[in-house]
């Protein structure tokens, strides 16, 4: 039981982290949050089932179809929500990507659907036995997938121009101007991959529990705790949290039964965030009079 | 007045509202009884997140599990044999307790942290009640068994309709009155400016757990209320999804104002209910209304609405008072520093500074930019907490004590940029801080007048009921000295108060100055403009580089060398000339004609007109806030809009964006150089290639590192980690590597020890002897010179004086417009 629950865990902690990802990279760019980042993890199970299953498309094709569709979300996310709410220096931006979850979640809901449905994947038709406990292939390919992107990510941060226009802007974006670099347009790319990690999240769990366009409204939330958990400016700080938080969810559903689950890891959040108000690996602003 | 804005207007709606309420209770029957229950409890529960939202500017996403916990307190109790009439203040006692309790985490936090708790918090409640057993029933949830009474007469739904009704109306009342009430305004104080509230006295975390305490309460009496309507509750009626309806219900309505919840609550309870074919879609209606009223009417519908009405007048005034008796009552006290100092990562921002600033004295504070003035007055007013040293007044050592009880010991201050109270009017900003941190007051007829007096004080003249945000700069210096005297200070910190302020009205503030010292204050002052420190300072320490350089009367600082070699550079620092005479081209390369700019109200240029021709190093010299830094902003695309032409090599630029100005072929190296410090030295130096069109060469890269062989040592570690002068370097470099037509030095000397700015200034010289077009600003004007061949000279704003470098060296007006004429 103990190798199950440390892979389930591992699992959705890399997912956690994913999505928390996409939460940490639109902060660190401009200071804002998708706060619909939820929904773009429906849509990409949502999308992925709908090309996949329904139009039966192959999957190689039905995948990356999803994934931009994710992308187009939140490029338009950003130009419709944050956009004209940051330029007025309004914090308005908050509850209009709030709002648009909700309409996209519901708009979802009646298009797709209510009854959840199951993607299948080949990955999750018969279980290997590890250490006693029968696992889908997917289930071990899921932390594996979560932290390559994870890695990928920084890598894409640390070694490409494209990563290091984005860190600039994050750093300076007074500074980034005057290196000739498009700040809004950057923010707009940094929208548009964030959603495409949280639609990629939302793929590689759908095999394992189900299609729904309730699905991705929960996760969202405790990607966003994750996110605040490990510091929402650090990269690092964030993945980590998610794994420890995916352990956590595991560890209290194994001992203690699912109802607990979400009593003690908020419980934690609220604990974690009096002792260290700025995350884990958060650093704190100075604060200029 | 008009008469929908007089005092007596929003009660007398209330009552109206609320009798119209009652009047439908009475001729309806049946569901419309539960309908208008439940409109008139969410608008209770909205009031209370109106508190938060509306008056403290928090957000709560977890205002469900407040709703919750009044409905459980109130079943678990009736249902333990409680009346409902003790029940119902019990619920909303538990709920606001808890409500201060989740304040103490939630303060520490702010933005999208505060969001995270909120919603952690509502979680919470869902899932402790699902556990809860047998006390709350675990997801079955609680039945209720027998209805409230009173007297006797039973509580059925139309009784708890009429119950409901006027529970709303009690709660739009209190919140008219706590808006407008000492309380109310302190609220709207910490979130219009909480350091500006703290140094009034008012301590932001015990506002702020207040408006948690009230506002959960009152959200606790509404869910009280629910159990005997509903007949049953359970935690799936109090979902997450709840909140989000709760926040977006006041946002719709408009946050802040009296009756916002009233229509949010109309917009959430009865939408569904008129959609009742359509019941699946209300939420994706919801989220669009909520989007249409944010894209259209910001403010909310009320808040829009009300904005159609307008402004009110206030009444007549008493006649002034004595303004000796207004400030004058606290004895008289010298404020005494010894050798405080702090230092931020490891660099000294200030060091062993002592200062004595008598009472009935102007004492300023001078020194040229990152000297460490304003860390000082941080210190003193304790936004910073000093590392050594005492701040001694009246026998009482406040060196490290909190900004809010520095502020009650008798020290006030002002700052660089004005941080009124925006949302406040004009009276209430500086009738607010008469008795520093009371959060209750009676006499407000007598504040009102009193901070009148105080406003014709200082001179303003406006009125008296505009909110500060809306004010024009000078008045808002003038405001914000008044809200400072209002605290009867025995010291007055002003930091930059002349800032932006044309030349009368500076010497129209100089005499102010004095005659608050002429009340016994000790007047602190902080400021660039030199004629005005000259003209009313008694005692005058001067700062560079966190320590003190010199001190004395205004007549011996002026004579002092080291004040003069701090201000505009030495002879000491040789930079090199150029070695040949030379005549460049006659056809500029920049070019300005009639730029005017500004921040705000205030403007910073006045028609500027320079030119750069190729291969000219050109020099943009001038006190502090002359402009010139202003200028190389607008200059760059960084400060826009602008009037105005600029030309870049015949292309009107003054309408672009920064990052096209810079493709063009401009490269600003910025004040305080604004490298990535996350970046590698080297990723900074590419960054800097990358709005040109031309790959980037090795050699390239390679060239530039022998020209600063200190980046090489470097090239792999952070920028972050790099010593201020070698920054500036990479600064450099990384806007060579543009391969700009003409490069923008601005500050480069700034904060950097002699032999950096020696070295700093050779590089300067070798990019002129190569070619490279120019433009520098310096506070070190001398040194500048020295590099330069020609010069301009602003003064607020203006060019006042243009000349070869050789005929600004020479001119004694030069060091006049840095140091004040004697």
């Amino acid at each position: 039981m103990l190798t199950g629950t440390l892979i389930t865990g591992l699992g959705l902690g890399s997912m956690y982290g994913l999505v928390a990802l996409g939460f940490h990279i639109t902060y660190a760019v401009s200071g804002t949050v998708n706060f619909a980042q939820g929904s773009a993890v429906t849509l990409g199970a949502v999308l992925g089932y709908t090309l996949g299953v329904t139009l039966g498309w192959p999957m190689p094709v039905a995948i990356p179809g999803a994934l931009l569709g994710c992308a187009l979300l939140g490029l338009t996310v950003e130009r419709l929500l944050v956009r004209p709410f940051v330029e007025k220096g309004s914090d308005a931006w908050l509850l209009a990507t709030v709002a648009g979850g909700i309409v996209l979640d519901n708009a979802m809901l009646f298009t797709f659907g209510k009854e959840p449905r199951s993607l299948p994947s080949s990955l999750a038709v018969s279980p290997v036995e590890i250490l006693g406990t029968g696992i889908y292939p997917l289930q071990l390919l899921i932390p594996v997938v979560g932290l390559t992107v994870a890695v990928a990510i920084q890598t894409l941060f640390r070694r490409t121009d494209l990563g290091r226009v984005l860190l600039a802007v994050a750093q300076n974006a007074d500074a980034a101007r005057l290196m000739g670099i498009d700040v809004r347009r950057t923010v707009a790319c940094a929208f548009a991959l964030s959603a495409l990690l949280a639609g990629a999240a939302g793929l590689l769990i759908a095999p394992l529990f189900s299609v729904s366009a309730e699905m991705g409204a929960l996760f969202g939330i405790k990607a966003f705790a994750v996110a605040i958990l490990g510091g929402i400016g650090s990269a690092t700080g964030v993945v980590l949290a998610g794994l420890l938080y995916g352990l956590v969810e595991a560890g209290v559903t194994a001992t203690l039964g699912s109802t607990y689950t979400q009593l003690v890891v908020f419980s934690v959040i609220i604990l974690a965030l009096a002792l260290r108000p700025d995350g884990l690996l958060g650093r704190a602003a100075i604060n200029k009079v | 007045m008009h008469r929908l804005r007089a005092p007596a207007a929003m009660p007398l709606t209330i009552l109206a509202l609320t009798l119209a309420g009652l009047g439908l209770v009475g001729l309806t029957g049946g569901y419309s009884h539960f309908v208008i229950a439940l409109v008139a409890l969410t608008t209770v529960a909205g009031t209370g997140l109106n508190v938060l939202l509306g008056l403290t500017g928090l957000i709560s996403f977890g205002h469900a599990g407040f709703y919750a916990i009044g409905a459980y307190a109130s079943a678990i109790l009736t249902g333990a044999g409680l009346s409902f009439w003790l029940a119902l203040p019990a619920a909303g006692l538990v709920s606001g307790l808890v409500g201060a309790g989740l304040a103490v985490p939630a303060m520490r936090v702010k933005g999208p942290y505060l969001a995270m708790v909120t919603i952690a918090f509502g979680f919470i409640v869902e899932h402790a009640l699902i556990e809860g057993g047998s006390l709350t029933g675990g997801q079955n949830g609680l039945v209720v068994t027998a209805g409230p009474s009173l007297f006797g007469f039973p509580f059925a739904e139309r009784e708890l309709a009429f119950l409901a009704v006027i529970g709303a109306g009690l709660s739009l009342y209190g919140f008219h009155r706590l808006a407008r009430s000492r309380l109310g305004r302190a609220m709207r104080a910490v979130r219009d400016a909480d350091v500006a509230a703290a140094s009034l006295g008012f301590d932001p975390v015990r506002v702020k757990t207040l408006a948690f305490a009230i506002s959960a309460a009152l959200t606790g009496l509404a869910g009280a209320v629910l159990p005997p309507l509903m007949l049953f509750i359970a935690p799936s009626s109090f979902p997450f999804a709840q909140s989000i309806l709760f926040v977006l219900s006041v946002v719709v309505g408009g946050a802040g104002t009296v009756l916002g919840p009233l229509f949010g609550a109309l917009v959430t309870v009865l939408l569904p209910e008129t959609l009742a074919g359509l019941a699946e879609y209300r939420l994706l209606f919801f989220g669009l209304a909520t989007l249409v009223v944010l894209w259209l009417v910001p403010s909310g519908i009320v808040g829009s609405a009300a904005r159609l009405l307008p402004r009110p007048r206030t009444g007549a005034l008493p006649p002034a008072m004595d303004f000796a008796r207004l400030i004058g009552q606290r004895g008289a006290e010298a404020l005494v520093v010894e050798g405080i100092g702090i230092s931020f990562g490891g660099i000294r921002a200030a060091e062993g500074v002592s200062v004595t600033a008598q009472a009935g004295a102007v004492t300023s504070l001078i020194g040229p930019n990152g000297a460490g003035k304003t860390t000082v007055l941080n210190m003193v007013s304790g936004f910073y907490r000093p590392q050594a040293g005492a701040i001694r007044l009246g026998g009482r050592d406040l060196a490290g004590a909190p900004a809010h009880v520095i502020a009650r010991a008798g020290i006030a201050r002002t700052y660089q940029t004005t941080r009124l109270f925006g949302s406040l009017s004009v009276l209430d900003n500086v009738a607010l801080a008469f008795e520093p941190g009371r959060l209750r007051r009676r006499s407000g007829g007598q504040d009102r007048a009193a901070a009148a007096s105080l406003l014709a004080f200082v001179g303003y003249a406006g009125d008296l009921d505009r909110p500060a945000a809306e004010l024009p700069h000078v008045d808002r210096r003038l405001v914000e000295i008044a809200r400072a005297l209002a605290c009867r200070p025995r010291i007055l910190l002003l930091d930059e108060p002349a800032a932006g302020l044309t030349r009368a009205d500076t010497d129209a503030l100089g005499g102010l100055l004095r005659r608050i010292a002429g009340q016994g204050i000790a007047v602190v002052l902080v400021e660039h403009d030199m004629p005005l420190v000259m003209g009313v300072s008694d005692a005058i320490l001067v700062m560079d580089a966190g320590r003190r350089i010199a001190h004395g009367n205004p007549a011996a600082i002026r004579r002092d060398p080291a004040v003069i070699r701090a201000y505009l550079g030495g002879a000491d620092t040789p930079a090199r000339p150029r070695a040949a005479a030379w005549t460049p081209p006659a056809d500029a390369v920049l070019s300005t004609l009639g730029l005017t700019a500004g921040y705000g109200a205030a403007p910073v240029l006045d028609r500027v007109a320079i030119e750069v021709r190729p291969g000219e190093t050109v020099a943009l010299l001038g006190a502090n806030g002359a402009g010139k830094s202003t200028t190389m902003r607008a200059l760059a695309g960084l400060l826009r809009p602008v009037t105005g032409a600029i030309v870049l090599e015949d292309r009107a630029i003054a309408h672009l964006p920064a990052h096209t100005i810079a493709r063009l072929g401009l490269a600003l190296v910025p004040e305080g150089r604004q490298v990535f410090p996350e970046l590698t030295v080297i990723e900074n130096i590419r960054l800097g290639a990358h709005g040109r069109a031309a790959p980037i060469d090795p050699a390239e890269i390679e060239a530039l590192l022998t020209r600063f062989p200190r980046l090489r040592d470097r090239a792999t570690s952070r920028a972050g980690l790099l010593s201020g002068g070698e920054q500036q370097m990479l600064a450099i470099a990384r806007g060579m590597m543009a391969h700009p037509r003409i490069l923008l030095l601005d500050e480069p000397s700034l904060g950097l020890a002699p032999a950096m700015i020696n070295a700093l200034y050779a590089v300067v010289a070798d990019l002129r002897d190569q070619g490279v077009t120019i433009l520098i600003v310096d506070q070190m004007a001398a040194l500048a010179l020295t590099v330069a061949d020609r010069g301009y000279v602003l003064e607020q704003g203006r060019v006042v004086t243009a000349g070869t470098a050789a005929e600004l060296s020479a001119d004694a007006g030069l060091e006049a417009a840095y140091l004040g004429a004697a």
